[in-house]
């Protein structure tokens, strides 16, 4: 299982926020370019960048800063946040980013996903952010009606490989993550699945990694990291 | 400079465009003597590997390029480029290459959807210069219908998953081969073809 450290951009920062609100951030640099690199060099395979300000916004709003990171390390660069155009996912991707994670326009534009994932196949990711199994949208500020295993089988039949899967509540709370909706998931779905949000511990990458058969790929971890309650090199030591 | 051999066979403006982008200036040719003075050699080419090696044999040029590829300096073959390097295809018939690396081009097995069309993530197997910077897992744009079978397997650098592996980078000394178009990959794609510039700007015109 992949170990994949977080880099949640808000306004040239890398920060953390609690369940995702804006008056509850961490700042942890002003200098995320730094922050990859550090990563990078402290053995991370993968790196997770989601444009916070883009996904509040609606539109990318950290786009140089993200080319920076991507041109920076030799990692592959997974990106998220306010991606909602064929265009800006052409342009991350043109510009070296490995992936996108396409989250809103899941739900409101299953077209564009559809039309992504026909131009670039498995590049294409689905963040599905789920508070009490429904669908969060819009930075999480709205919840739309679709439960997640709903939506989690409806991208898979757009052809869409893997999401990224986020349980709302846990995030940036550092009380674990949700493991048994995780793995509800993984059964209901034929999809790789990047679990995100609640990490707190080297128990709970354990957790995590037994659900590896079931298609659980990878964990992003954001806050544990940071605060260092989890440390990277033992974090990927038991998750290979 | 850098000549790109002009053969009839397609995207040569684009990989000309490609090393222009990152750096290089590049020519166009068909003539044997511009291609035998090069200092490094491009040979892309879209096509049917039979009408391209006629097409090669017509103008003197696969003469040239062998005798290019003997002298040491940086020779780049892109998708078709590739796999006229090896010694012979299986495309409608039998046709011989220029057998500058020992192996066969054979046809992707039935049951893949053929051709193989679209992004899909290398795999480096060893250290390789054109391969400099390249993260892991990076996505490059492929469209082949065959594939290249070396008899030496040292000489595959990367291979991308496709149901089988598939030999995505060979080289051999100054020979490299790509099966996918850099010049259409993104960024990546480009930092390959600036590798490329680097290792023709760094190699002196010995022996020839």
């Amino acid at each position: 299982m992949l170990v994949i450290p977080a880099i949640d951009i808000r306004e040239g920062k890398c920060v953390r926020l609690i369940q995702g609100k804006l008056d509850q951030e961490i700042v942890f640099s002003t200098d995320p370019v730094e922050v990859a690199r550090r990563w990078e060099e402290r053995g991370a395979r993968w790196l997770h960048v989601v444009d916070l300000d883009g996904a509040f916004a609606g539109g990318m709003r950290n786009f140089d800063l993200i080319q920076k990171i991507v041109q920076t390390v030799s990692l592959p660069v997974q990106v998220g946040g306010g991606i909602r155009s064929i265009a800006a996912v052409r342009e991350l991707l043109g510009l070296g980013a490995n992936r996108v994670i396409l989250g809103t326009a899941a739900v409101m534009e299953p077209e564009l996903v559809q039309q992504a994932v026909e131009e670039f196949g498995e590049r294409i990711l689905v963040g599905i952010d789920g508070r009490d199994g429904k669908v969060m949208i819009e930075g999480w500020e709205a919840v739309s009606n679709k439960s997640i295993v709903e939506l989690g089988k409806e991208v898979e039949k757009m052809g869409v490989k893997r999401i990224v899967l986020t349980d709302i509540r846990r995030d940036g709370m550092l009380k674990g993550p949700n493991v048994e909706g995780t793995r509800e998931m993984a059964l209901a779905c034929n999809l790789k699945i990047i679990a995100s949000g609640g990490i707190s511990s080297l128990e709970d990458i354990r957790s995590l990694k037994a659900l590896e058969p079931y298609g659980v790929e990878g964990a992003v971890v954001g806050r544990a990291l940071y605060s260092g309650v989890v440390v990277l090199e033992e974090a990927l030591r038991i998750a290979d | 400079m850098i000549v790109i051999v002009d053969y009839g066979m397609g995207n040569l403006r684009s990989v000309q465009k490609g090393l222009a982008k990152a750096g290089f200036e590049a020519i166009i040719s068909a003539d044997p003597e511009v291609v035998g003075g090069a200092r490094g050699l491009v040979l892309p080419g879209v096509g049917a590997f039979g009408d391209a090696m006629t097409n090669l044999a017509e103008q003197g040029l696969d003469q040239a390029i062998r005798r290019f590829a003997g002298s040491g300096r940086p020779f780049l073959g892109i998708c078709l480029g590739l796999q006229l390097m090896f010694e012979s295809s299986e495309e409608n018939g039998w046709h011989a290459g220029l057998g500058l690396l020992q192996g066969r081009v054979v046809r992707l097995p039935e049951g893949l959807k053929i051709p193989h069309m679209g992004w899909n993530a290398l795999r480096q197997l060893r250290t390789e210069p054109v391969l400099a910077g390249i993260p892991e897992e990076t996505y490059f744009y492929f469209v082949h219908s065959y594939y290249v079978q070396p008899t030496d397997p040292a000489v595959v650098a990367a291979v991308t998953d496709y149901g089988l592996e598939v030999p995505a980078v060979v080289s051999r000394d100054n020979l490299i081969g790509i099966q996918f178009h850099p010049e259409k990959s993104s960024a990546w794609g480009l930092r390959i073809l600036k590798n490329f510039g680097e290792l023709v700007g760094n190699a002196g015109y010995t022996r020839d």
